[in-house]
């Protein structure tokens, strides 16, 4: 075991944000390789992580502590269990295809770049830190990025879009702030880490934990976002440039849902077990809203944004079930969410590249002129569909058959729903990869080298979760059973 | 009893303060330039201020260790003064330096203005360490009179002399208050310092109407001084029409010594049976309200900066309201934390001004790409005083509202949440003025001088972000000074 392996996880990047600031004007350019390197490096070192984890322990591995603010009861904590680690794969693996995809980029090419290296920091440290504090500070980190991202290479509702998103986060986070702050306070003012405080917080009265969760789960709602939360999301999606959309989508949404399992069952698993109702209802809410929202949209990037709203509605209630199938269909919803998500993004992305619109209207029959990109959306639109034998169908089907016990309502109108998700994909595709081709797009090239090399990976990724999900299932399943016995099943 | 030497001694950086003073003023006398020469910058003059400054902290470094009560308890040296004395000479040594370009800009009296300067700063370091009203008195005298002078400086700008009119009646005003409140205490008591105040009123059960009003009189005076909601109203002119660098120098030394002040006299002056949290909880609530709605609005920068200054007094007011020996750790971190940020977005707005001549939030527009040094340290600046991770900022309105709960103000706490999300966006609203609006396009040049100031003060800021822990350690120090007995 290497010491300091997932402090290197968060400084490659980081050392990578700086660096490729740095690169001369002239050749402002090479920035883009620099981040290349960097996210690569990024990347194998998750890579080797994946391997040597050690897949039947339950606890942290590779820890990392150190002193950091002794006198405020915060220290520098990082660690890596089931929960995790395949969130810090996925974050590298999309930091990775988001800079491949981030080629056309061409005004300020290094900030661009180092803004995109930070908000990988950020957003690795999120999940591995194991103090609320440093967690905390991860969580606001990531916000800052993403909001010069949206706001300076977005769309040309940037502005409206950046803000928007930045106070919504914001504000959430602020309750995820006051909310640690009353855990520290009430487990006796000693520390904020999170492994040394949770018998302690676990032992406090259900009232309690109860307040104190609701503060958590304002914050990670935000983040999903779950309905009524999430009226951020079209706008942030839709106006931010094709990378920075994939990392949103692919990762940024699971810090919530993470969150609910990093700081619920174990550390206050009454205060989970009293709202959990309410979120199933929510979950419930979001998978049916959004679908119903996407079938209405006229632009892809806004069906897709409405898309991935129901598909997180599904990972919150399996959370919100609290059983081991319910959990593990949605962590594994989160992984494979975050491939799809990923696909469809840097797809529209492509395809806006060439019509210069993301109406759905305005394409039709691309199959007949670029039959691998119009092939690929088709796998992404299946998968995203939940189509057997892809990630998508593991997640979805376990997440139903997991909170059936316990939500029975819920679970038949989740299972449903999936008739409304596969009306507006077969519509979209119907209108925008088959049907007469659209004259104005006889010409339209097919998929480059650049865009196969981002995109192929998250679809060969997809179909071998989908068809092996013990990849998976076998790195989550010690972390996810120790919190469903947390939470007394 | 102290001896004579060993009291000069003690006093040994506030003489050096004095004297460096008066040695700039006696120097451009020596070296004087005829009258017909078009003024330019004379930077020797302030790096000699700048040297005094350091070889006061210096001084006072090495001293850190040492307590005493000078003249009868009239002056107290302990290590809350140490604190505050090393902060106002930093304070003074960037004023100093940043003020070099623009001084010819509005006036040929450049010596004078760092004397004043200096001296302004002696008063500072004196009202950390009175520990009796008179003294009180006398040292608020001392900083009052340079600042009228100084917010003035701009003869020929009569937003300058605007300005400085209304100083001048702030401070009538608040004086006077502060002398009636001071004389109905001594009235009353028989004494007038600070620990036999303390020890008097910590004997009492009921108060007398004629003390109590005295007291409210007096926190009134002080409340002018820290800029603190009700009594703020003069804030936002006179920060707008004083010279920038005076505004920067007011902005945090002028309200950290009324801080500097309020502390010792609350913590150890004030045992009555009131509910001072509440009190000192009110005001800090009003303060970042008031101060952060007024601020949404504003188009020029010094006074959007003037607005979120009376805002950041009512975060620096919860450590006060907290009334704990962290509380008031957490109110000295705040103060290092708040002041590099203010004044490294200061020196950046003084850089900007001197290339443009303007302080209107819309001429900011594109300064990322005409400046990106300058945008990004002022970035950084405004993204701290929001409270904003890996800033320095963030530990300190964390700290603060840890304590703050601590103390049983959760609703304190829910205030100061609340108001720093609406601080963001008027914050937010100059980074994205800087970054993301069209503007002009043409390179900036900046002095350098102001980039060296920029580089220290963000420097810091980015440092206790990231490893705060000595300088939390020495604010506790500096508090348990307080809390000793």
């Amino acid at each position: 075991m290497i010491p300091g392996v997932l402090a290197a996880l968060i400084l490659i990047p980081l050392a990578g944000g700086i660096a490729s600031s740095l690169v001369p004007r002239r050749t402002e350019g090479r920035a883009r390789d620099v981040a290349l390197v960097s996210s690569g490096a990024t990347l194998g070192v998750a890579l080797w992580l994946w391997v040597a984890f050690d897949r039947s322990r339950e606890t942290m591995q590779f820890e990392f502590v150190r002193e950091w603010i002794p006198g405020l009861g915060t220290g520098i904590h990082l660690g890596v269990d089931g929960l995790s680690l395949p969130m810090v794969l996925l974050t590298a693996l999309l930091t990775f295809l988001a800079t491949i995809a981030s080629s056309k980029v061409s005004d300020q090419v290094r900030a661009y770049f180092s803004l995109l290296l930070i908000l990988e920091a950020g957003l690795i440290g999120v999940f591995l830190a194991l103090d609320l504090v440093l967690f905390y500070l991860f969580w606001e980190v990531v916000l800052i990025p993403m909001f010069f991202l949206i706001g300076i290479w977005g769309g040309e509702r940037r502005t409206y879009a950046s803000v928007k998103f930045f106070v919504y986060t914001l504000s959430g986070s602020l309750a995820m702030l006051a909310g640690i702050i009353a855990l520290f306070l009430s487990t006796g003012g000693k520390t904020f880490d999170l492994i040394a405080i949770a018998p302690a917080a676990a032992a406090l009265p259900v009232a309690t934990q109860t307040a104190i969760f609701a503060a958590f789960a304002v914050a990670l709602a935000v983040k999903i976002p779950i309905v009524p939360f999430h009226t951020w999301l079209p706008d942030a999606h839709v106006e931010a440039p094709t990378a920075v959309s994939v990392l949103l989508a692919g990762v940024l949404l699971k810090m919530g849902s993470y969150g609910f399992l990093r700081l619920g069952p174990q550390l206050l698993p009454e205060g989970f077990s009293q709202i959990a109702p309410t979120l199933a209802l929510l979950g419930v809410i979001s998978i049916v809203w959004g679908a119903a929202v996407a079938l209405r949209q006229t632009d892809l990037k806004r069906l897709v944004a409405y898309s991935s709203i129901s598909h997180m509605g599904y990972v919150m209630l399996g959370i919100a079930s609290g059983t081991a199938a319910g959990m593990m269909g949605a962590s594994i919803q989160m992984f494979s969410h975050g491939l799809i998500a990923g696909m469809s993004f840097l797809l529209v992305g492509a395809l806006y590249e060439r019509a210069h619109t993301r109406e759905i209207e305005a394409f039709g029959g691309i199959v007949k002129v670029a039959p691998v990109l119009a092939g690929t959306l088709v796998f992404a639109s299946f998968a995203s569909a939940g189509l057997p034998g892809l990630s998508g169908f593991v997640g979805e089907f376990l997440v139903i058959v997991g909170s059936f016990p316990v939500f029975a309502p819920h679970a038949v109108i989740a299972a449903a729903a999936v008739v409304i998700t596969c009306g507006y994909l077969l519509w979209m595709l119907r209108e925008v990869v088959f049907g007469p081709l659209n004259a104005q797009h006889a010409e339209m090239p097919e998929m480059t080298g650049t865009e196969a090399a981002s995109i192929l990976p998250l679809g060969a990724a997809c179909l071998a979760v989908g068809i092996f999900p013990q990849i998976l299932e076998g790195v989550m399943r010690s972390s996810l059973d120790a919190l469903v016995r947390a939470l007394g099943g | 009893m102290i001896s004579p030497a060993d009291t000069l001694i003690h006093l040994l950086p506030e003489v050096i303060v004095a004297i460096t003073g008066a040695v700039v003023i006696v120097a451009d006398l020596v070296w004087k330039r005829p009258d017909h020469v078009r003024p330019g910058p004379r930077p020797w003059l302030a790096y000699l201020g700048i040297a005094g400054l350091a070889a006061a902290a210096v001084v006072t470094v090495a001293m850190a260790g040492r307590s005493a009560e000078l003249f009868e308890g009239l002056v107290i040296i302990d290590p809350l003064t140490t604190f505050f004395r090393l902060l106002f000479l930093g304070i003074a040594a960037v004023v100093l330096l940043v003020a070099v370009d623009p001084l010819p800009r509005f006036t040929r009296w450049d010596a004078e203005f760092h004397a004043l300067v200096l001296w302004c700063t002696l008063g500072h370091m004196l009202l950390a360490s009175a520990g009796e009203l008179f003294t009180i008195f006398l040292a608020l005298q001392l900083t009052s009179l340079p600042l009228i002078v100084l917010i003035g400086y701009a003869k020929r700008d009569k937003r300058s002399g605007e300005a400085a009119l209304k100083y001048l009646l702030l401070v009538l005003v608040s004086t006077a208050v502060l002398l009636y409140g001071m004389s109905f205490i001594y009235g009353s008591l028989g004494t007038s310092t600070v620990a036999e105040i303390g020890d008097l009123l910590a004997g009492m059960t009921t108060v007398e109407p004629v003390l109590a009003l005295g007291l409210v009189l007096l926190l009134t005076g002080f409340a002018f001084k820290i800029t603190a909601a009700p009594f703020h109203y003069w804030v936002p002119d006179v920060y707008q029409g004083a010279p920038t660098p005076v505004t920067a120098f007011m902005s945090v030394g002028s309200k950290f010594a009324g801080f500097a002040l309020a502390l010792r006299i609350i913590i150890t002056g004030l045992h009555l049976p009131l509910n001072w949290h509440v009190i000192f909880g009110v005001m800090a609530a009003l303060s970042m309200t008031i101060g952060n709605l007024g601020a949404i609005k504003q188009t020029d920068i010094k006074r959007l900066l003037a607005y979120s200054g009376i805002a950041q007094a009512g975060f620096l007011l919860i450590g006060i309201a907290a009334l704990s020996e962290s509380g008031v750790a957490a109110l000295l971190f705040y103060t290092v934390a708040y002041g590099l940020a203010n004044l490294a977005a200061f020196a950046a707005i003084i850089a900007f001004a001197q290339s443009t001549g303007s302080t209107a939030l819309a001429d900011y527009a594109g300064l990322g790409r005409r400046a990106p040094l300058t945008a990004f340290v002022l970035t950084v600046a405004l993204l701290s005083l929001a409270g904003l991770p890996l800033m320095a900022g963030f530990v300190a309105k964390f700290h603060v509202f840890l304590q703050a709960t601590q103390a049983g103000l959760v609703w304190l706490v829910a205030i100061g949440v609340a108001n720093s999300v609406v601080s963001l966006y008027y914050y937010l609203r100059i980074v994205w003025q800087i970054y993301v609006a069209e503007g002009e396009s043409a390179p900036l040049a900046l002095p350098w001088r102001s980039g060296v100031a920029m580089g220290v003060c963000i420097s810091g800021v980015l440092i206790l972000g990231v490893y705060p822990e000595p300088m939390l350690t020495a604010a506790a120090h500096a508090a348990s000074a307080l809390f000793g007995k």
